[in-house]
């Protein structure tokens, strides 16, 4: 699998907080290929932006730690990697777009500054050729009239156009792979659908490959090839599309189908998943999901599942994808 | 632009002429006037003075004559002082107030910027704890502690080494002005201090600062570009009214130092009930503390 742009392996990371020490991510893997896109789905505060934050040194230290893990960008360590050799790294050979345009901008600088400035770090370029590239990559994420809007500020701008500028900014040293951080959670839904669409067209351009985290599974279906469903800190299941939307070992991923709208069932009620995630100051001895579980067997409360292999693409945590389970899994309500 | 400008000259205009109001009113409302200081006259002289100074006029003819010489920039002249105009005292006295109050400020700005984004940096470390506490210190107590304390500690250097250091008062030169701009800016710099520490501690949580260190950025630039100039917006904000109070209220300082300046004139006036120089100082210094206050806000927008 040299093709692998990322690799994380067995990633672990705690938050010491007042109440105690938090474990937010309890040994994750997944990995991306070149050109293809990995999307990482799960609820609020089941680790998924933590996971992919702590691979970069994004999140505060202290409280965070990260506890062991591996992450391998095109088979470099960046686990333990110096500040200055992981800088070069940052922003280089890995993009950010993160969540809320609003606030991810510096208000007292302007785009174009914001932009060029990463150009000139890593490529050494002058301000003047930054300038220049810095209003091609607004040419580039579709905002009009580039040239006379390269010298504004963030609050000149809408949440769709500042969310653009992030693009263009993770885009402006031409990274191997693109994260991107719930980018159209806070857009509303026009906008997120023309988000999606140049986040596509940029990765057929060149290339790259894109890690998407997001909690719709509509934007899952659309965009990914992969798919990495987290449950409280861990990897409950992943696959491919198909894999995940048709043939789901994991009473999670189902759950979260149910509690979809479909066409047909446009005039029914959808299905809540009931009660709340485990605490994670103190995670459950078996499965994290046990408690919400509507299959759950007594194994699950004391014995956390391993990855069972459906598949050479599909794995499931869930006791009930062991190859000689009794219990078939429960799909009405489901599809 | 120029309406802006415009709108804000007004608006400083109506300030000034409520204090102005205000003031007037206040002083004649004490009991006394200017001519019952010094030797008892006689009812006679008492009139003619009087009628000199337009006291024996109605008060409300009285205000209104102020507020027309007001206008025309002509403030009277003085009770107490012969023969010298407030003009005159304002144009004697201000410079040197002015000079003393922009070294101060000069120094309670880099100081304060500094140590709040030294102690920030170095959050709930030792170095922020004394910092903050020296802050604390420098807040409460009072400049004239601080001014006797600074010129008891000059004298002693002088004398242990036989050589004069800098001068314990007076004015004239720039060796003059250094300690007591030190000593007038200590409580303002460590107010600015604790502003751009907590300035800086909100700023580190903001996104755009992860933003930064996600594009790779050198740590020097992410805290000099990206945290230091939002972080100084609160205090540039705080700077204007600052360097009004500082320029036009450093009495304590000058009267310390026997600097000539405005602050010495106007606790005279208030104790003698000079009439003249009271409404003169005020509105004067009313008006170049809002030209300061405004003039900052405005430049705020180029920042």
């Amino acid at each position: 699998m040299s093709e692998n742009v990322l690799e994380v392996k067995d990633l672990k990371v705690e938050f010491d907080t007042y109440g105690g020490v938090v474990q937010a991510v309890r040994g994750v893997h997944f990995q991306v290929q070149k050109g293809k896109t990995l999307a990482i789905v799960g609820e609020s505060g089941c680790g998924k932006s933590v996971s992919i934050q702590s691979i970069l040194g994004l999140i505060p230290t202290p409280p965070g730690r990260i506890t062991s893990g591996s992450a391998k960008l095109n088979g470099q360590e960046l686990m333990g990697l110096p500040l200055k050799e992981l800088n070069k790294v940052r922003g280089n050979n890995v993009g950010v777009i993160f969540q809320d345009p609003m606030s991810s901008l510096n208000p007292t600088m302007t785009i174009g500054e914001q932009i060029s400035e990463t150009l000139r770090y890593h490529k050494d370029v002058s301000r003047k050729e930054g300038r220049r590239r810095a209003i091609e990559l607004l040419g580039k994420v579709q905002i009009s009239e580039a040239a006379s809007r390269v010298d504004s500020y963030p609050f000149q701008f809408s949440g769709g156009m500042r969310q653009r500028v992030m693009i263009a900014m993770a885009l402006a040293c031409e990274p191997e792979l693109l994260i991107a951080d719930e980018p159209t959670t806070a857009l509303d839904v026009t906008i997120q659908s023309q988000i999606l669409n140049l986040l596509k067209d940029l990765q057929n351009q060149s290339h790259m490959a894109l890690i998407l985290i997001t909690h719709d599974l509509g934007v899952v279906a659309r965009m990914a090839d992969t798919v990495s469903v987290m449950y409280a800190g861990q990897v409950v299941e992943h696959g491919t599309v198909d894999d995940i939307f048709y043939r789901s070992t994991h009473p999670y991923t189902s759950g979260l189908r149910a509690a979809l709208p479909t066409r047909e069932r446009n005039r029914q009620k959808l299905i809540p998943i009931d009660g709340a995630p485990p605490d994670l100051f103190s995670p459950p001895k078996g499965c994290g999901y046990f408690a919400r579980c509507p299959s759950a067997m007594n194994i699950c409360e004391n014995r956390n599942p391993p990855e069972f292999v459906n598949s050479t693409s599909h794995y499931g945590r869930c006791w009930l994808a062991q190859k000689n389970s009794m219990t078939p899994m429960p799909t009405e309500g489901v599809l | 632009m120029i309406k802006y400008i415009l709108q804000r000259l007004f608006s400083g205009l109506v300030t000034v002429f409520f204090v102005a109001t205000f003031t007037f009113f206040a002083m004649h409302a004490v009991p006394g006037d200017p001519l019952m200081r010094g030797k008892a006259v006689s009812p006679e002289v008492r009139a003619n003075l009087e009628a000199l100074y337009g006291l024996d006029k109605p008060i409300a003819v009285q205000y209104g004559k102020f507020l027309l010489n007001m206008v025309k920039g002509d403030f009277g002249i003085s009770f107490t002082q012969q023969n010298r105009s407030v003009n005159d005292i304002i144009r004697d006295s201000f410079p040197i107030s002015a000079t003393l109050g922009l070294l101060a400020i000069i120094f309670a700005a880099v100081g304060g910027v500094t140590w709040g984004a030294i102690a920030a940096i170095n959050r709930n470390r030792l170095s922020d704890r004394v910092i903050m506490f020296a802050v604390i210190l420098l807040v409460s107590v009072p400049t004239f502690v601080f001014g006797a304390m600074g010129q008891l500690a000059v004298s002693e250097l002088n004398q242990k080494f036989g050589i004069d250091f800098l001068p314990i008062a007076g004015w004239g030169t720039l060796s003059h002005m250094l300690l007591p701009a030190l000593v007038l800016g200590l409580g303002t710099m460590a107010f600015l201090a604790r502003l751009m520490r907590s300035s800086m501690l909100e700023v580190v949580t903001q996104d755009y600062i992860r933003t930064a260190k996600a594009k790779g950025l050198p740590t020097l630039r992410i805290f000099v570009r990206h945290q230091l100039r939002n972080a100084i917006l609160p205090v540039i904000t705080f700077l204007g009214p600052s360097i009004a109070a500082i320029t036009t209220g450093g009495f304590v300082a000058e009267v310390i130092f026997a600097i000539p300046g405005l602050g010495r004139y106007f606790v005279q006036a208030v104790q003698q009930l000079d009439y003249t120089v009271i409404m003169g100082l005020t509105v004067f210094l009313r008006s170049v503390s809002c030209f300061y206050g405004y003039s900052c806000r405005y430049s705020l927008r180029f920042y």
